[in-house]
């Protein structure tokens, strides 16, 4: 426990010192009454009435309790399988605001307005990439602002929402200030802002989380990771809205509290905040027009599309990912969760998508694989289990442990293992009238397996046969020769892995062990990934549904000739109605 | 009358105007929000005050002497419905089925339109009238549709003989049949008869009543009952039974079930298909709970073989919790949605 304080004592230390370190070295852009640009004095909002409060802690006993905790020490039941853990409400702090750095949020009971009332839009959209969700249309908006009241009030005990001797409200004037547009140079100074004012450190040369993986903690001492600015969707402020710069700008400008993400207000510009948000908004992924990607309103991520389609080449598939032929090739987000279906469970996947794309020739097809992995994981020394076994000893988080045994703890105190990635496809996918596929995870049983070709960060591309979700794979021979690894690279917060295998025949393959893939045919794919630094071997690791791998037939010669026929067909047809009306007309009947 | 048609033709102005924002992407189609469970009863009502609208608004045309030509109006009610469709419906219908529902309705245009004879020539007058060519306006159209329709006709043949990698349609098996018994950490239930045994009043005994009488409110928020929180130290029996289901939901099953049962969980989007949502009406409402006790269980790959098609990543339960683990969240799942289970008679 004392360790605990010291450490946070040491680290607010020394947060407190960066601050002031930057704001002096950098010229400061204050306003006339000394405030940062772009901020406004306000007035703390007046306290909810009792019958609020009163109707509040009835929605917290139904809805919120279970995770939060009955003292809102975010210590609930739910707690300690989560990472991020839920809020602790009690220090009053919180993240996502329009208020200065360090201050209490924007909320009144009263005035449940977009951009005036911090803690309800938070309760509104939820957090996306934790386990908060949007209660809107679950709690009408008068309970929404219920809980709040009794949250606000109840809960947050080590500050007063009313108490003007304490507290301030610096509010930033958001809805004032026009957004800058996204110009090319807009970007280009945003790039190098974001140099100059150190957000690389953190954030990583390419903006994936990846610059500081290890050291940063929040104020309970938890590991905590910078964002990832290519999944705007997982932005704790999107508000539902990811690619709206508008986010990015309030919480570049407000900082994040409780967390080692500052307030950038007092030594930028309102001009360059839009430059850097611009800048940081433009790296979230895009389609390749360069659209935003359609978000799913039922989760607020990316919409989902099952099928990776793999384009022909012809000749040798080039290695290069910028070869005009990955380039055009279409790219497939392949969501990613836990793997929480058998032990041990893995209720925090770090690893959330993997982008896919495909190429195939006459022999074989290749699969890039992209994903963002904060930390580049190799095991030291020779793993304690053959490649094969998948019944390792790997401990699952116990339910209740407390703080320090929670998973939020454990984040970067495990053994790291290797990173790795698995592409799982069905044997004899032929022999299951669609839908029907393999039982999930590692195939049905021996007449009906899975063919698993699995990397690890160590190098080693190795084939198996799964035949159950229990079973240890079983190798398969000879298989290994005649695949490759055409790439496997880690840069900055990011895997590009390409493998190739042989599309299969019967003649030099095994129809028993491997899959055959056929053009326009549609293959169950699935996806595995491994965080070598999440603890994840074994049945440990990120999983996807099944996908399907489709590739593209070439196009066949009557694509071009039946809709001339048919054009033709038409006129003919035309020219029959029309003399026939006027025949009829002329009082002949045919 | 008139007033009554005005406020149609209003009702009718207004529900356009909706549904071109929604089709041009400026209205989300979510801004009217679909009530889950609902959706089909309410589309109906929807399309009912559109129809209600439109006879208001032709009528109050008509009144102001621009009245829409019979042609026209059959064309823009059925080009109307399928806009519908498309950009109203949320989550959207897969295109076969709206192909099916635009055929239907293309009929019933077609019904209406040739009510009566005379309707029926109103009806075809203009396409005759481009087919005689008598004036030059007519003239230009025919020849436009002499060019134009072979060219349409032959591109939309070659847009459909382009291979495709479109999702395939997957039909799945919600609710299959469940068996006569099940074994459950070496102990054999009889779905008919079995109960759940924290399922009890405050004497100890097996009570449905009661325990329905302390579940959540239906209505916005389904909050529990004032004077019935689980979180009162003081309870025992049913309730203190709820706590304890529940802490076992936000430590094994939020994950995917989600924070609010509705199936919307934290690694949910990467699931196919999607895990259950319980506040629907059709998921537990509809079930025994024996049958709850089965499914989640054996989990997806308990399902039978009619079950298909497998892809569920539902835990088999039994290798996580145990037998009473499983009653108690059983338990809080008709606690938290404010649903009574089912029972076999």
């Amino acid at each position: 426990m004392m360790d605990s304080i010291t450490q946070k004592a040491g680290l607010i230390a020394a947060t407190a010192f960066g601050v002031v370190l930057v704001s002096s070295a950098v010229y400061t852009s204050v306003s006339a009454q000394g405030l940062p640009e772009g901020f406004k004095k306000g007035d703390l909002s007046p306290a909810p009435s009792a019958e609020m409060i009163e109707a509040g802690k009835r929605v917290y006993f139904t809805k919120c309790v279970w995770c939060h905790g009955v003292d809102g020490a975010g210590d609930g039941p739910g707690a300690d399988r989560l990472w991020p853990r839920p809020r602790n409400f009690n220090q009053g702090t919180f993240k996502i605001r329009h208020t200065a750095s360090g201050e209490l949020p924007l909320f009144d009971a009263k005035k449940p307005i977009a951009g005036q009332n911090d803690l309800f839009e938070t309760v509104t959209h939820g957090l996306p990439g934790s386990a908060m969700p949007p209660w809107e249309g679950i709690l009408s908006e008068e309970q929404r602002l219920q809980v709040l009241s009794f949250v606000t009030t109840e809960l947050v005990k080590d500050r007063k929402f009313t108490d003007k001797q304490s507290e301030t409200q610096t509010i930033l004037q958001l809805a004032e200030l026009k957004p800058k547009p996204a110009t090319d140079e807009s970007k280009k100074r945003g790039a190098e802002l974001i140099v100059e004012k150190k957000c690389v450190e953190c954030h990583g040369m390419e903006g994936r989380g990846d610059g500081n993986a290890f050291n940063l903690k929040d104020d309970w001492g938890f590991s905590i990771q910078p964002a990832n600015w290519h999944k705007c969707w997982n932005f704790r402020g999107s508000r539902q809205d990811p690619y709206n710069v508008a986010n990015i700008f309030r919480t570049f400008s407000t900082g994040v509290n409780g967390t080692p993400m500052p307030s950038f207000a007092d030594n930028t510009s309102v001009d360059e905040r839009w430059d850097i948000a611009n800048f940081v908004s433009s790296l979230c992924e895009r389609d390749t027009l360069g659209n935003p990607l359609p978000i799913d309103p039922l989760t607020d991520k990316p919409k989902i599309n099952f099928v990776i389609p793999s384009d022909l080449f012809e000749g040798e598939i080039p290695a290069e990912i910028e070869h005009e032929a990955w380039q055009k090739a279409p790219k497939r987000l392949v969501a990613m969760g836990g793997q929480i279906t058998h032990k041990p469970r893995n209720f925090v996947n770090r690893i959330d998508d993997i982008w896919v794309r495909s190429l195939y020739n006459d022999k074989y097809i290749v699969y890039l694989l992209e994903w963002d992995d904060r930390t580049k994981s190799i095991a030291e020394g020779k793993l304690p289990w053959a490649p094969t076994q998948v019944n390792i000893d790997i401990k699952e988080q116990d339910p209740k442990t407390g703080e320090e045994g929670s998973i939020a703890a454990n984040q970067n105190n495990y053994a790291v293992y290797n990173d790795a990635i698995a592409i799982e496809t069905a044997v004899k996918w032929k022999e299951l009238p669609a839908p029907i596929k393999p039982r999930y995870l590692f195939g049905t049983n021996d007449q009906y397996p899975m063919d698993i070709v699995k990397w690890e960060a160590d190098g080693s591309l190795r084939a198996f046969k799964g035949t159950g979700w229990d079973k240890d794979f079983e190798e398969r021979d000879n298989y290994e020769e005649a695949m490759k690894l055409v790439k496997s690279e880690w840069k900055n917060g990011r895997w590009y892995v390409m493998i190739q295998r042989p599309v299969g025949n019967k003649k030099d393959q095994d129809y028993d062990e491997d899959t055959f893939f056929e053009v326009g045919q549609y293959i169950p794919t699935v996806f595995f990934a491994w965080d070598g630094h999440n603890g994840d071997a074994g049945r440990k690791m990120a999983v996807s549904a099944f996908y399907y791998t489709f590739m593209n037939p070439p196009v066949p010669q009557e694509t071009y000739i039946y809709p001339v026929v048919i054009a033709v067909g038409v006129v003919l047809l035309e020219g029959w109605v029309l003399t026939r009306r006027a025949n009829r007309k002329k009082g002949k009947t045919l | 009358m008139k007033a009554l048609m005005s406020l149609g033709a209003l009702i009718g102005v207004a529900g356009l105007l909706l549904l071109g924002g929604m089709v041009l992407d400026v209205v989300p189609s979510t801004y009217i929000r679909l009530v889950e469970g609902y959706m089909p009863i309410q589309m109906l009502l929807e399309v009912a005050c559109y129809v209600i609208g439109f006879t208001g608004l032709s009528y109050t045309l008509n009144a102001m002497g621009m009245a829409i030509p019979r042609f026209w109006q059959g064309i823009g009610f059925w080009v109307f419905f399928l806009l519908y469709l498309k950009y109203r419906m949320y989550p959207p219908i897969p295109f076969s089925v709206r192909a099916m529902y635009g055929t239907v309705s293309l009929v019933a245009v077609f019904m209406w339109v040739s009510a009566s004879e005379e309707d029926w020539q109103k009806f075809k007058q203009p396409i005759m009238n481009v087919l005689d060519a008598q004036t030059g306006g007519n003239r230009i159209l025919r020849y436009l549709y002499l060019v134009l329709l072979p060219i349409l006709i032959g591109g939309f043949s070659f847009n459909a003989m382009m291979p495709k990698s479109e999702e395939p349609i997957e039909l799945r098996t919600v609710h299959p049949a469940p068996p006569a018994s099940t074994k459950v950490h070496g102990k054999t239930y009889t779905l008919q008869t079995s109960q759940n045994p924290y399922r009890v009043n405050p004497e100890g005994k097996y009570d449905q009543e009661f325990s329905n009488a302390n579940i959540v409110e239906q209505g916005m928020g389904r909050l529990m009952k004032p004077n019935a929180n689980p979180w009162d130290d003081k309870n025992q029996g049913y309730l203190k039974y709820v706590r304890e289901g529940g802490e076992i939901f936000f430590q094994n099953c939020h994950f995917c079930h989600g924070d609010n049962l509705n199936g919307r969980g934290l690694h949910a989007f990467a699931f196919n298909p999607i895990p259950a949502n319980f506040t629907d009406p059709g998921t537990i409402a509809q079930l025994q709970e024996t049958f709850i006790f089965w499914r989640v269980s054996k989990g997806g790959i308990g399902l039978p073989n009619e079950g298909f098609p497998w892809a569920s990543v539902m835990p088999p339960w039994e290798q996580h919790l145990t037998v009473d683990e499983i009653w108690k969240v059983v338990l809080f799942e008709y606690w938290h949605t404010g649903y009574y289970p089912r029972t076999w008679d």
